[in-house]
């Protein structure tokens, strides 16, 4: 039969032959195109006992499913990144359609952690924390690798563990140094630099703010960042 | 033996339906209502059609009101209970009608059908309560349509679409509220139903999670008000209200169906505010010393077994003082309620009789 609207078809279950055969009739041309099956046969539990056991993935059992989340969400409306959809993401984690969610390594981790969702979400599902924590799922899958937020988020760890309060400064710069964006300029960052220190909002270098005693403190943290996966 | 002396706290369906059915097994029966008039939420209200049957609120009420006030049971409008204490030879109660002295009763056993209170929607400031005049909640929604004016109250015109939001102030941990109010959706059904069958020009949308409606409101309601009234359901909850262009609302949602976002106008937005237990409830638990479940409504004995009977013995419950439920419930209730206090005033009398002899 001649496949119309193949616009509708998700791409990867297009199957085209240069040449199809049925029976020995040739069916090549118009007909040579086949959709893959989508029959979902069987549902998993391997997902949603990962996500549920790290801190941050726990609430996950909560969720029912409501779309309160992906209905304010930034990435999803304001961004209009229609790939981004929370409530979709919890959905595969919780019935483990693996194949499915591995589709989503390209967008999971746009998340902007504006939290709105956390802050509306009915059923007190940490939505954000959620989210990152099947992507933290999906990259020890080995199905995405490191993207611009998880080395963020590596570079903030590792900021904060110095001395226990971040250094806003020294982060931005060593981050925008590492993915070289071109917006933050050398000329950009002096200038911001000078009003944040002067203005006293930002101490930085010798001068930054340190937590008491962190020393004995920092082993422990990093025990516990260690430990519990991918926070 | 002299008439047992019975009070019921509170005029709605539940306690009408207690103080007339213990008038007509004989007891001396005191019915105090805070309100000037009989009837309960309904009528304070001004709810339009009952669900399942869509018949006006009066048709309903009324029959139960004239029931009560030709028993024979002594009315006590305006009034409230000034002071409760339990002793042995029975309640003595303190009953101030406004701006009047305070008169003194005693009583062999008691009724407490104080009744419920719509949630407030200003707490979910997201859908915009009280800032866009076109929110608008079930009470103000009920008002208009028993009145028979449907305007948008930003602009005086006729709405063209109108949305309803199920769940507000329900099964939400946000607000802290986590039960279902178990009317919203048969309610908001219900009023979509009676809009278009007043006005089929406009186009009706409600928003859900599920739809409960349980028992045989699933096809005298839900099923009939796709089928010939061509209501449509929206799966999704609106995350937030904004305003639109001339002046219209904008519900932003997710339809999870289509796994989209949706951000589509609406002339009007009816929340479905869910129940809590009223002041009065609250206030007379307290007066009591009746105890509260989690949800902060009145404690039945034992929920599945013992559901009229509180944690005090002698004073019974009825109706939604014990949580959510429809009028049929909350009537039910109020005669097995009956049955109890009557029975429970009939041993003590008997007991009191073997002693003094
Ligand atoms: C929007 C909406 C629509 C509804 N529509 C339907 C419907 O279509 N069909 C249906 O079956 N059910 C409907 N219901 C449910 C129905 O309203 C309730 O089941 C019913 O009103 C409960 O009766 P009640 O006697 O328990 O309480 P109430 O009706 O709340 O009556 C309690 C009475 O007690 C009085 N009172 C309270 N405290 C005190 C005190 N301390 N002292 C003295 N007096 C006091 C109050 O003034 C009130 O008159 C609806 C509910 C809502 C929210
Ligand atoms: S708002 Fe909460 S319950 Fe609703 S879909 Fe999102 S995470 Fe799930
Ligand atoms: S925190 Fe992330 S997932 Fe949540 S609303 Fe914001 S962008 Fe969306
Ligand atoms: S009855 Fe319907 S509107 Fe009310 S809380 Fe339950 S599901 Fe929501």
């Amino acid at each position: 039969m001649p496949i119309h609207e193949k616009n509708l078809v998700d791409k990867n279950r297009l199957l085209v032959k240069e040449e199809a055969k049925l029976d020995g009739l040739d069916v090549s041309g118009q007909w040579s195109t086949f959709i893959e099956q989508r029959i979902l046969g069987d549902y998993s539990t391997d997902v949603l006992d990962a996500v549920a056991s790290t801190p941050a993935g726990k609430t996950i059992v909560n969720c029912w499913q409501c779309g309160t989340c992906t209905a304010g969400c930034c990435m999803h409306t304001d961004f209009g990144l229609r790939e981004f959809n929370p409530r979709y993401f919890i959905y595969l984690a919780q019935k483990g359609a693996e194949d499915e969610l591995k589709k989503y390594a390209p967008v999971i981790w746009r998340c902007v952690t504006c939290n709105k969702c956390v802050e509306r979400c009915p059923k007190g599902v940490r939505v954000e924390e959620v989210v990152h924590s099947i992507e933290g799922y999906m990259r020890s899958k080995g199905w995405m690798g490191d993207t611009p937020a998880s080395r963020w988020d590596e570079a903030f760890v590792k900021n904060t563990l110095q001395t226990g309060v971040l250094d806003e400064l020294a982060l931005t710069r060593s981050y925008v140094s590492r993915e070289k964006l071109a917006e933050f300029n050398n000329r950009f960052m002096l200038r911001m630099a000078l009003k944040l220190v002067r203005t006293g909002r930002i101490r930085t270098g010798p001068l930054r703010h340190r937590v008491k005693g962190w020393e004995k403190v920092r082993g422990v943290a990093k025990e516990i960042l260690e430990g519990g996966g991918d926070g | 033996m002299s008439s047992p002396r019975i009070l019921v706290v509170g005029g709605g369906p539940a306690g009408l339906s207690a103080a007339c059915d213990l008038a007509e097994a004989g007891a001396n029966v005191v019915l105090v209502e805070e309100e000037g008039f009989l009837g309960g939420t309904p009528k304070k209200l001004h709810y339009s059609l009952i669900a399942p049957d869509l018949k006006p609120v009066q048709e309903v009420l009324d029959p139960l009101v004239r029931r009560v006030e030709q028993s024979g049971v002594e009315v006590m409008l305006n009034s409230e209970v000034a002071s409760f204490k339990g002793s042995g030879d029975g309640f003595h109660v303190e009953v101030r009608r406004k701006g009047g002295p305070l008169e003194s009763h005693v009583f062999d056993s008691v009724i407490a059908a104080t009744g419920f209170a719509h949630w407030d929607p200003h707490k979910k400031y997201e859908y915009g309560y009280g800032v866009y005049p076109d929110v608008l909640d079930f009470k103000d929604f009920e008002r208009m349509l028993s009145e028979d004016n449907l305007r948008r109250p930003s602009n005086g015109e006729t709405p063209k679409r109108i949305a309803w939001l199920l769940c507000v102030g329900s099964r939400d941990k946000q607000v802290g509220k986590f039960y279902c109010c178990r009317m919203g959706c048969v309610v908001s059904i219900k009023q979509a139903m009676e809009v278009r069958q007043k006005h089929p020009e406009i186009d009706t949308y409600v928003y859900y999670m599920d739809i409960r409606t349980y028992g045989f409101w699933e096809d005298k309601v839900y099923w009939r008000s796709m089928e010939e009234f061509n209501v449509k359901f929206v799966r999704g909850r609106i995350g937030s209200i904004n305003r639109g262009e001339d002046g219209r609302l904008v519900a932003m949602a997710e339809d999870t169906i289509l796994q989209r976002p949706t951000e589509v106008p609406f002339d009007m937005l009816v929340l479905a505010t869910g129940m809590e237990a009223s002041r009065g409830t609250v206030e007379f638990a307290k007066l009591a010393g009746l105890e509260l479940e989690e949800h902060g409504f009145i404690k039945p004995l034992q929920s599945d077994s013992l559901p009229v009977h509180t944690t005090v013995e002698g004073i019974f419950v009825a109706g939604t003082a014990t949580g959510p439920k429809a009028i049929p419930d909350s009537v039910s209730e109020g005669s097995a309620a009956a049955m109890k206090a009557l029975n429970f005033a009939r041993r003590k009398a008997v007991a009191e009789r073997q002693q003094t002899r």
